[in-house]
């Protein structure tokens, strides 16, 4: 009987065996199709559960792989979001470069700045507005907070700016009350990125107190009168008791600017106007209230400072039309005489700026 | 004794089903690369030792519906092997003293190794990759699947013993 049993099971297991090869046989010489067809039924249904089993494995084991990416994506948006803040900086730059526009009026060459890697980026600067766009050597560079420098070389579509902070460079100046005058340069720090400006040539009978601002005082011809160029932050040094150099704060950073404009054929008279200080209502309603001040009226005075600086203009415009024939250098090569202007009234005496 | 086959079986099940959540799993979270280990042969392999040709043939033959299935370059193919597997692997307990973990581990070499050979073949594989596959790809897979079972029937020994009694 056990031998019988045995027999029945070795028997079974060949039959087994035999259809299970035979059928192993005739999936595979049946036709791809199907087996695909086959095949994709099996996932559907009886392999589902393990199909499923094994996605869920596949996701534990990219798990590490998704928090490095969420935290990259995490570190990306923070970086977004320091961007923004430096996107807000650049709006704001841009609107009060737009704002600058219309004060200035027609005249102007916008520009962006075509950052470099060099370490002597600070000392000139590539922008992409070049003579196609009008731009020519000796042009002004500014900014809304003041003077960056002049156009060296002109390109077709770009040209180079020399800074304030280049070794050549060099402004003839005024204080903002018209009082003191001389030629502003750079320090000779060599440091492109700490290179201060210093406000030289003056007298030694003539001080500024700190926080005074200084302006270009339009002589030479190539920087119009009234581009804010610094703020006195002290005295530099006295030289043998008869010049006396101030350390200037420059008013525009040519290491952080990103948008200037290229003064080409911009009115004179505007220049002053467009970069007086502005308050808007935040402002006011931020400065404490002050003790009524009678507005300034006309007095002959202050029409003889108009006069003279109207005269003093023209003496500009003679001497930057004397000038730009014997000397193309942009470098202003005297400093402006000392003119005493009559006392300013007492709102400007700080440097507050030109009005 | 119905209630003792009634534990074995239960234990089987278990074992296998352990076996299917390594296979499906595990597998896919510890190992990476073509040289895991496969969990699913183990258990074919085991199931065979213990049941007997005509069931592992036809559990062969489930197992490689399945892998075709999963892979369906050439469907059939890892039926055949899987067939062939695990008739061959019932059928050699008659010739080896099988309750030993080194020869279960040289079981399951062999059965890897064997059915990579066949689903290669039987895929239409070139002599170049045919070669490769079997002198390296093969013998690491089968190397790795070896080792993988060894622990577990370390682990779970006495629920893939097999009873000759049975």
């Amino acid at each position: 009987m056990a031998r019988g049993t045995e027999r029945w099971e070795s028997r079974r297991d060949t039959w087994l065996f035999a259809g299970c090869m035979l059928l192993s046989a005739l999936a595979l010489l049946m036709p791809a199709s199907w087996g695909m067809a086959v095949a994709a039924g099996l996932r559907t249904t009886a392999l589902a559960p393990f199909v499923w089993l094994q996605e869920r494995a596949a996701e534990g084991r990219t798990s590490r792989t998704r928090f490095r990416a969420v935290a990259s994506e995490r570190d990306s948006l923070a970086e977004l979001s320091r961007t923004l803040s430096g996107l807000a900086g650049e709006n704001a730059q841009l609107r009060s470069l737009l704002n600058l526009k219309v004060r200035i009026g027609p005249g102007f060459i916008p520009a962006e700045v075509l950052r470099q890697t060099l370490p002597t980026d600070g000392r000139t600067l590539l922008l992409d507005a070049g003579r196609a766009d009008g731009v020519a050597p000796l042009d002004p560079v500014v900014t809304p907070e003041g003077l960056i420098g002049a156009i060296r070389e002109v390109d077709q579509h770009t040209s180079i700016a020399m800074t304030w902070a280049h070794p050549e460079f060099r402004v003839s100046a005024v204080s903002a009350n018209g009082q003191v005058a001389g030629i502003v340069g750079p320090t000779s720090t060599g440091d492109a990125s700490r290179t201060g400006l210093e406000f030289r040539a003056i007298t030694y009978r003539d001080t500024l107190t700190d926080g005074s601002v200084v302006i270009a005082s339009g002589l030479g011809g190539v920087y119009p009168r009234g581009v804010p160029v610094g703020t006195v932050v002290g005295v530099e040094r006295e030289q043998l008791g008869w010049e006396r150099v101030y350390r200037l704060r420059p008013s525009a950073q040519p290491s952080i600017a990103g948008h200037v404009l290229i003064l080409h054929g911009a009115t004179p008279l505007r220049i002053p106007a467009a970069f007086a200080p502005r308050r808007d209502s935040l402002d006011s309603a931020l400065v404490a209230p002050r003790p009524p001040v009678a507005a300034p009226q006309p007095t002959p005075v202050d029409s003889a400072a108009r006069a003279r600086r109207r005269r003093l203009r023209a003496d500009s415009a003679a001497a930057a039309a004397a000038a730009a024939a014997s000397d193309s250098a942009p470098a202003e090569a005297e400093p402006a005489p000392v003119e005493v202007l009559p006392p300013p009234a007492p709102a400007a005496d700080t440097g507050g700026g030109v009005r | 004794m119905t209630s003792a086959k009634a534990a074995n079986r239960l234990q089987l099940t278990v074992a296998l089903g352990l076996l299917l959540f390594l296979q499906f799993y595990a597998r896919p979270r510890l190992f990476e690369g073509r040289y895991a280990p496969d969990f699913v042969m183990v258990g074919l392999v085991l199931l065979a030792l213990r049941s007997g040709p005509g069931v592992g043939a036809l559990a062969g033959f489930i197992v490689g519906v399945g892998s075709d299935a999963l892979s369906p370059a050439r469907f059939g193919a890892a039926a055949l092997a899987n067939t062939m597997v695990g008739y061959l692997a019932a059928l050699t307990r008659a010739f080896f003293f099988a309750d030993n973990v080194l020869v279960n581990a040289g079981f399951l070499f062999g059965a890897v190794w064997l059915r990579d050979l066949i689903v290669l073949v039987a895929s239409g594989s070139g002599d170049q990759g045919l070669a490769t596959s079997l002198l390296i790809d093969a013998p690491l897979r089968a190397l790795t699947t070896a080792l993988a079972g060894t622990v577990l029937l370390v682990l779970f020994g006495g629920w893939f013993r097999i009873r000759l009694d049975q």
